[in-house]
């Protein structure tokens, strides 16, 4: 839950996302920016390929526990400039949310032009610039802090944007292997 | 007795017992074994109490270890938030505990609303060629797009830029070295400081010079004023002893000196004790063209990590300008020598350049006429006679002609078409005091050009009630800004008079929806620069341009030059083809402006340029005027702006 005495100047925003490599591999990123979008830090992994006994023992459990609590956790752990907010699109890195202590939130798949101002937002979601945010089910206190976050993004600012770069810069990195 | 453990239907293990009863009531028989005491002690049972349930085994006793993750990190400089205006609209946000709400700031617009549309464009940094590590790529890969961070969030804009101006920006903001050479009028400045301003924010630079015309200092302070107003900064100007004091001074992020001072500093100071800059941006940068020059010396020298040169007219003579920006910013090592192919590609890499046509689309028009005048009387006579005698004397001078002879009588007859030195009479200052009166009746304002500051001044007793106001280099610096003010503010200041050489660059002057061209420089890209003060961002009206030209006088036949110049000029720079190299008139064709003969009958042939001086047009050479050039202007010269 968000501090609610956090200074509204450092408000940061985690945004995380994660590519799947052709041979298996997956990479995650996590980029933290202040409330305006602009970077202040970067983390990524490095590829890494579930094994066969991950395979087995996680079944259809793997992307959440690989995404989420192996590499989300891992990269939260390096980060020197810890968010106010995690956001994500992505269902299994979502899952982090159950590992940590930070609130998360995933972006709504809806596109942005179904949305408008007069729309209001369904319960556990909440508008945050241009696209609607909904909640972790288990964890229904970070709403809260989706209220708190509401007020510091201004309402022009896509959410969705910051988490395209993430991927551009996993795909570079990938690239680079 | 014993335990089991069973599955549930929730995959939970649940131990389970089963129970089986044993009689107590035991048989017993007796015989003589001589043990009699013990059976009367009665029967002892001891309960102990044990765990029915003992820890189930099957749970596996292996844990997990996979192989940690790895991961790789980018930092990126933490900036304060800049200290914003009072009068910010950020002040409608304030909420009563002085935090901002920024959703009430920023009201959500209507999907599809034409202002939601320009919103959704997203300008992104491209990652540079010389950007060569991992950490550097991200650098860039990671920025947000342009318009998230200038569009009314974190650093305020006063006004919307331009989609093109955007990608100006991103351009910049990537490019260690840049030679931005948009068309004049498409907002070069604005370009130069918003880059400026985001490279500041991020960390990536903390001391930049920028360099410029002396006249155009004021105009610099007032767009940095504009467009970053967090931005401290300082000219570098006064006595030697302050100027040595502003050249160390810390904590100023921008510094701006004119190219006169930055010349007389770096040779006062030396180059060991010159301080280094992270960005040294040249505006104007063709003041640098010429390779041996100590401007183009000075600049070179000023030590740095970031160059950028800023010009609408990289080329005004020849190609060896176009190298010489280059040498400037980087992209080719000094006094090399480039073939057009090379350029071609340099180019490519690293010169933006649009033109309005091209990106503008909403620019009014700028229609521009020639407006051909018959001398009056006295003009006519004046000219005839000078063009006659000159031709003669020309003639008679043979084959010792030099340009310079020539180039002297081509002065003479422009001022005579300019207006007769001995009765004032002027068929042009007819014409213009006619079409002011309807621009003077309907409110406007027209903006006139000279070469000569003489006939500015003159121009200026007989106009009289139109409010003429004069910038010219004979103006001192302090009052120019002045002059502009009141052109600008005085509705009763209808006409401003102009010399090309200070008010051919970097004004702004939209106020004007007319210009004039009262006789004609050398070059069309002066021309062109000239006109673009009244005809460029911020224009609403179309602009009237209407150049002067006395028929069957030299101006016709410079004019028929000109335009050939003209189009010239925009086959090179619109083609990027540079295989062209002369703009200004040179040699053979100023002599060609004339038929000069010698000889005798049937002996009489043309006379051409010597070889030397045909040649000599080509690196820009010296010595060829006749007089001070900011006066007259030379066919060979840039125009100076001081």
């Amino acid at each position: 839950m968000t501090d609610p005495a956090v200074d509204n100047c450092t408000f940061r925003i985690g945004f995380l996302a994660a590519l799947e490599a052709d041979d298996g591999a997956y990479v995650a990123g996590l980029l933290v920016t202040n409330r305006y979008g602009r970077p202040l830090e970067f983390q990524c992994t490095s590829p890494v390929r579930p094994t066969r006994a991950q395979e087995l023992l996680y079944g259809q459990t793997l992307r959440p526990f690989l995404l989420g609590e192996s590499m989300g956790r891992a990269l939260l752990e390096r980060l020197g400039t810890p968010p106010d907010l995690l956001v994500t699109d992505n269902d299994a890195i979502l899952d982090l949310r159950n590992h940590i202590a930070i609130p998360m939130a995933r972006v709504d798949n809806q596109s942005e032009t179904t949305l408008t101002n007069t729309t209001a937002p369904p319960l556990g979601r909440v508008r945050m610039g241009r696209r609607i945010l909904s909640i972790h089910t288990a964890h229904e206190d970070d709403i809260q802090a989706l209220h708190h976050g509401a007020t510091q993004v201004a309402a022009e600012t896509d959410l969705q944007e910051p988490l395209e770069r993430v991927r551009e810069a996993l795909a570079e990195t990938l690239e680079g292997q | 007795m014993r335990h089991l453990i069973e599955h549930t239907s929730d995959n939970t293990l649940t131990p389970q017992v089963q129970t089986h009863s044993l009689p107590l009531h035991l048989s017993v028989s007796l015989f003589n074994s001589g043990l009699g005491a013990g059976i009367t002690r009665p029967l002892r049972l001891d309960v102990t109490a044990g765990s029915l349930v003992p820890p189930p085994r099957l749970l596996p006793a292996w844990q997990p270890n996979w192989e940690s993750v790895k991961t790789i990190g980018v930092q990126f400089l933490d900036v304060a938030e800049p200290a914003r205006s009072q009068t910010h609209d950020f002040a409608t946000g304030q909420t009563p505990n002085g935090r901002v709400d920024m959703a009430s700031v920023f009201e959500p617009t209507l999907p599809h609303s034409p202002r939601t549309e320009s919103k959704t464009h997203r300008t992104r940094v491209d990652v540079p060629n010389n950007a060569l590590s991992i950490a550097d790529r991200l650098f860039y890969l990671l920025q947000p797009p342009i318009e998230t961070l200038l569009s009314g969030q974190e650093l305020v804009m006063p006004f919307e830029p331009f989609p093109f101006q955007y990608h100006g920006i991103a351009w910049l903001f990537s490019q260690s070295s840049a030679l931005l050479a948009d068309e004049m009028g498409l907002g070069k400045t604005m370009q130069a400081i918003s880059a400026v301003r985001l490279l500041l924010r991020a960390g990536q630079i903390r001391t930049v010079l920028l360099v410029c015309p002396k006249p155009l200092i004021t105009n610099w302070q007032r767009e940095l004023a504009m467009w970053s107003e967090e931005i401290p900064v300082v000219a570098i100007e006064g006595p030697s002893q302050r100027r040595r004091m502003l050249w160390e001074m810390p904590n100023m992020p921008v510094k701006i000196v004119n190219y006169e001072v930055l010349v007389r500093d770096s040779e006062m100071i030396g180059e060991d004790d010159f301080p280094a800059f992270d960005l040294v941006i040249l505006d104007e940068a063709q003041r640098i063209k010429n390779r041996e020059s100590r401007t183009n010396h000075a600049a070179r020298s000023l030590v740095r990590k970031r160059s950028w040169a800023l010009t609408g007219t990289p080329i005004e003579n020849n190609h060896s300008e176009f190298v010489s920006l280059l040498e400037f910013i980087g992209a080719v090592p000094d006094h090399s020598a480039n073939d057009i192919r090379q350029l071609n590609r340099l180019a490519r890499d690293f010169v933006l350049r649009r033109t309005k046509d091209r990106v503008l689309k909403d620019l009014p028009p700028r229609l521009d006429r020639d407006e051909l005048l018959d001398l009056n009387p006295a003009q006519q006579l004046a000219y005839c006679t000078a063009e006659r005698d000159g031709i003669v004397q020309l003639g008679e001078m043979g084959e010792m002609i030099t340009i310079q002879h020539v180039f002297e009588l081509v002065l003479r007859l422009k001022q005579i078409c300019n207006f007769d030195p001995l009765t004032g009479q002027s068929c042009k200052l007819d014409r213009l005091g006619a079409e002011m009166e309807e621009i003077a009746e309907s409110g406007g304002k027209a903006i006139l050009f000279s070469q000569w500051t003489r006939s500015l001044d003159w121009m200026r007793e007989r106009l009289e009630r139109f409010g003429p106001l004069i910038y010219h280099g004979g103006i001192p610096s302090a009052r120019r800004d002045d002059v502009l003010k009141r052109f600008h503010d005085d509705p009763n200041s209808h006409l401003l008079l102009m010399s090309y050489g200070v008010g051919a660059v970097g004004l702004n002057l939209q106020v004007a929806g007319y210009v004039f061209l009262y006789d004609r420089w050398w070059n069309p890209a002066i021309e062109d620069q000239a006109i673009n003060r009244a005809h460029r961002i911020g224009q609403k009206n179309p602009v009237f341009v209407t150049k002067f030209i006395c028929r069957g006088t030299i101006e016709e036949r410079i004019d028929l030059v000109l335009q050939q110049k003209r189009e010239l000029f925009q086959a090179i720079l619109g083609d990027t083809d540079l295989s062209n190299s002369s703009l200004s008139l040179d040699a053979r064709e100023i002599f060609g402006l004339f038929d000069l003969r010698t000889g005798h009958g049937d002996q009489l042939r043309s006379i051409q340029p010597p070889e030397q001086l045909d040649n000599s047009h080509k690196p820009s050479p010296t010595g060829l005027t006749t007089r001070n050039s900011q006066e007259t202007g030379s066919p060979h010269k840039s125009p100076k702006t001081t």
